[in-house]
């Protein structure tokens, strides 16, 4: 099977019932992407399916023949990307691990919204759970992030 | 064994454990800094300058900070790496943390207890100002001057009123031939010329969380690894009887089932086999003693155990006897636990999230039977831990899979294995007498509680006239441990609710009776802070409420306003929070306001939704579907000042929470009247509605059975009757809505069955709109 990760092609022999969450932190040792519940409900395993955020847990990897998947690692590995400048000046992570999934959905919305309000930002953004309770902090960095 | 020790270490820095503080320049993660870190990491043992074992100065001019306390989001490695630069006069943004392995020769490695700066402040301090030291003896030597004549700043020393300057990294080769000043001879900075303690500085690791690189307990990789999944006895107390694992070893990719102390063990080439061949297990369990067992037993047990508490003084003329509940909790860390072990040649090498290395040492050298010499315990990020990671269960578990199958093991959790195997935070009753005398003064605090788990009392921090404490327990055989804030959490919930029972009692404004009976004069600023920063005492609107509370330990004082509304229909929304925290010396002003807020969400999240309980021998939550977490949308503005007291910092990590959960039921009060006594908050309606009232001349409502286990019938009967259907909707106690269903009409009523299998024990509302007007009923799914 082949699939295409950060514009990176991989050919992968595996079944195609395989959730992409493994497949990318097992196979592909893309360990950025973060397993939290397993069952589409804390969305720390967000990744971008052709631009579109969905929870790499539940989509077998089948699916995603064809298609383009974006991860954390696709952002920017230097960190350089406005969301990532932004949750740097404001230090928003605590222990960060739901962090990566933050930024691909903000990486969402300001793809859809280049200049979210604050309803924007919570009507996306509360599809996730941050267990540490950084919420303020993502909120006011996605703002810091489109104001220019 | 040595060998791969290091190849791992390499790995390791080169997989972004190793981070860089980007202050000055902002994004200092640039390619080329990053090859510079490799090479560096191949030379250091060369070229490293190591005057203790807490900084190493490179040639490259960076500044290795060792931390040997764990990151668990509480901002550890921003703050040690800190304190030694602030001394040793460092580059900010040249400064590197890494994390200790679990050894002695650190001290007490225990990540709990908010401890760890307090117990390592003037440790670090004297490292940084001795290193310091050092490099200027060796500028003085090389210039040939008094080392008085040099001063430092950024990671140079120069010399005074010269031009000559030499970096850290330059002076290594002569530093190392100078014997290094004794750590207690330094002499230290004055709190007034500090640079970098403080002021708020960023996140040294902000950069690896938001690119994906930290890595994590359930990140490390390792070529040949295998991973490994345990299915667990599902009842408390509960055995294995018989298994069958013939068609889990038949699915291509799993590696071995395995039998051990705790569960049966399989291992696959990934995660998901593992799990896939989990599922095929077939497993026969011996459900125990406790296979009856449930919260509601367990909770009558401590009632039954309350006896007969002493007698208010005389004095008293109006008096509370009441009693207060609180839950079992798990941690319910973002990460589930996780770790990776590889025993071999006789050796164990550990890479794992854990707040104890130095614990998760002897037991994995215990449970394999080999010293603690031959383990190597090495930490990594952790998804969270709140207390959770102070035990290392996953660790053993990680080891004693891989000797068993003779694999390199990355052992993992799921979700629901997690929640149902934790070290709950434990469940207690707390009965209270407490009075007031005729002038409205306390004449006593008398507090028993019951728990299973240990639960110490805490006194309270106001004069309450007699206090007399006592606590008993019970054992069900549920684990239990630390909980963040620990014994805090439940006992300042039931005393500064209780204080404001009093306050209410007693006719007064319950900041002022907290002034009046405060003696400490550092938690009356804060209270009297927090109160003029709010504005208590303003006018709010309908439904509105206004709840205060504060909280004295781990050096520091913090006070509370938390203020809510609650509508028409029931639903509670958390506004605003105000908070005043008087840490001594806040050290990273930024991350002490990351802190703050993390608590108290944490504490709102708690005191609102969640519980663990137990029925039929087992713990009937699996994940954050049935253990609710606060969203985006849920959380409130905070408002929070923090001040300078002291040269000395005050722990940090649990400050926030323990006052939050108390002003929240004591704003809920001021709004409804109603006080919560039995948390989580979400099994209290707060719109005052019995089954009388229910009744109107045109409206009659009921739901049977209520409180309802899965299955509930409404109807609702009405003389004025618009249309064939109507429309119900159901929300959660913080207005969201869960349900919507069209009742039927079938003559005389609107009557439907609705089904609330996976949504959590909770009270809902159901509301529906006739003629024009709202109506809002509660009902309570029960666990
Ligand atoms: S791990 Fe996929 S939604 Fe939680
Ligand atoms: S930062 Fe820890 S879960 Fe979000």
């Amino acid at each position: 099977m082949k699939i295409k990760v950060n514009k990176v092609e991989y050919n992968l022999d595996v079944e195609s019932d395989m959730p992409l969450l493994w497949v990318l932190r097992d196979l592909l040792k893309l360990t950025g992407t973060k397993y939290g519940c397993g069952i589409g409900v804390c969305k720390v395993c967000t990744v971008l399916i052709d631009g579109v955020p969905e929870q790499s847990c539940l989509v077998p990897i089948g699916f995603v023949e064809g298609k383009e998947v974006t991860t954390i690692e696709g952002i920017s590995q230097n960190g350089d990307h406005p969301l990532q400048k932004a949750w740097n000046e404001l230090s928003v992570s605590q222990c960060g691990y739901c962090q990566p999934g933050q930024i691909i959905r903000a990486y969402y919305l300001i793809s859809k919204i280049p200049k979210p309000t604050i309803e924007d930002i919570n009507r996306e953004m509360s599809e996730h759970i941050c267990r540490c309770g950084t919420y303020n902090k993502i909120r006011e960095a996605i703002l810091l992030a489109t104001k220019e | 064994m040595e060998k791969h020790c290091k190849e791992s270490r390499r790995r390791f820095i080169f997989g972004t454990a190793l981070t860089v503080a980007g202050v000055v320049s902002g994004f200092p993660f640039s390619n080329k800094l990053l090859a510079e870190l490799v090479v560096l990491d191949d030379k250091k043992k060369v070229l490293g300058l190591t005057p203790s074992i807490w900084v190493e100065i490179t040639k490259e001019n960076y500044v290795v900070v060792t931390v040997a306390r764990s990151e668990i989001g509480q901002g550890v490695r921003t703050t040690f790496a800190m304190i030694v630069a602030e001394e040793l006069d460092a580059d900010w943004s040249r400064v590197i943390a890494i994390n200790a392995e679990g050894d002695s020769k650190y001290g007490d490695q225990s990540t709990g207890g908010s401890t760890s700066v307090r117990t390592f402040w003037t440790t670090l301090r004297q490292a940084g100002a001795q290193a310091r030291q050092l490099l200027i003896n060796a500028a003085a030597e090389i210039w040939g001057i008094s080392p008085d004549n040099c001063y430092t700043q950024n990671s140079y020393v120069y010399e005074k009123n010269g031009v000559r300057k030499l970096s850290y990294g330059e002076l290594i080769d002569k530093a190392i031939q100078l014997p290094i000043p004794p750590a207690n001879s330094v002499k230290l900075k004055k709190v007034s010329d500090f640079k970098i303690l403080g002021k708020p500085q960023k996140n040294i690791d902000e950069t690896s969380f938001v690119t994906g690189k930290a890595v994590f307990s359930s990140d490390y990789r390792l070529e040949g690894m295998k991973y490994a999944v345990i299915l667990r006895c599902p009842y408390i107390g509960g055995s294995l009887a018989s298994f069958d694992d013939s068609e889990a070893k038949k699915i291509k990719g799993v590696v071995g089932v395995y039998q051990i102390s705790e569960g049966i063990a399989v291992v696959a080439e990934n995660s998901w086999l593992a799990l896939k061949g989990r599922d095929a297990l077939k497993v026969t369990w011996n459900k125990g003693t406790n296979a009856e067992l449930s919260t509601e037993q367990i909770f009558n047990k401590f009632y039954s155990l309350i006896g007969n508490l002493p007698d208010l003084p005389g004095n008293t003329t109006k008096k509370i006897e009441c009693t207060y509940e609180v839950p079992f909790l798990a941690h319910s860390t973002m990460e589930p636990m996780s770790a990776f072990a590889y025993f071999h040649n006789g050796k164990c090498e550990i890479w794992a999230g854990t707040q104890n290395p130095q614990t998760a040492r002897s037991q994995v050298a215990t449970a394999l039977g080999i010293t603690q010499s031959n383990v190597k315990a090495n930490v990594l990020f952790s998804g969270g831990g709140f207390g959770r990671r102070h035990n290392n269960d996953y660790i053993v578990m990680a080891a004693k899979i891989s000797k068993l199958s003779g694999f390199p093991i990355m052992f993992f959790y799921t979700k629901a294995d997690d929640i149902k195997n934790d070290y709950y935070r434990p469940a207690s009753v707390h009965s209270i007498k407490a009075g007031i005398d005729a002038n409205g003064n306390p004449t006593g605090f008398i507090h028993k509680v019951i728990s299973q788990g240990d639960v110490s009392f805490v006194s309270p921090s106001y004069n309450l006239g007699v206090v007399q404490n006592s606590t008993a327990s019970y054992g069900f055989g549920i684990r239990t441990g630390p909980w963040r804030s620990v014994d805090y959490t439940q006992n300042i919930f039931v005393i500064e609710s209780v204080v404001d029972e009093l306050a209410y009692l007693a006719g007064k404004d319950p900041l002022q009776f907290r002034l009046s009976l405060a003696s400490d004069e550092k938690l009356k600023t804060v209270l009297r802070r927090v109160g003029e920063n709010y504005g208590w005492g303003r006018e709010l609107p309908e439904g509105w409420g206004r709840g205060i509370a504060a909280f004295v330990g781990y050096g520091a004082y913090i006070a509370h306003i938390v203020e809510v509304s609650v509508s028409k229909e029931g639903f509670l929304k958390i506004q605003k929070i105000y908070a005043v925290v008087d840490p001594g010396f806040p050290i990273n002003p930024e991350n002490i306001k990351n802190q703050i807020m993390g608590a108290a969400i944490d504490a709102l999240s708690t005191a609102i939704n969640t519980e663990i309980t137990i029925q039929n021998g087992q713990i009937q939550q699996s994940g954050f579907h049935n253990y609710r977490w606060l969203r985006m949308n849920e959380v409130p503005e905070f408002n929070i000042e923090i001040l300078t007291t002291s040269d000395r910092p005050s722990g940090m990590g649990e400050v926030g929470f323990p006052s939050v959960t108390p002003a929240l039921c004591n704003a809920i009060f001021n709004a409804t009247g109603i006080r919560i006594r039995k948390l989580p908050i979400g099994k209290t309606p707060l719109l005052k509605v019995d089954g009388k009232e229910n009744k109107t001349k045109d409206l009659e409502f009921n739901a049977y059975p209520n409180p309802f286990e899965t299955k509930v019938t409404l109807n609702i009967r009405t003389n004025d009757i618009k249309s064939s259907n109507l429309i119900v909707r159901i929300f959660d106690i913080l207005g969201k809505l869960v349900f919507e269903s069209k009742l039927n009409f079938n003559g005389t009523s609107y009557q439907t069955q609705l089904d609330f299998e996976d949504l959590p024990a909770s009270v809902y509302y159901v509301v529906f709109e006739l003629n024009n007007q709202i109506f809002s009923f509660p009902i309570l799914k029960k666990n």
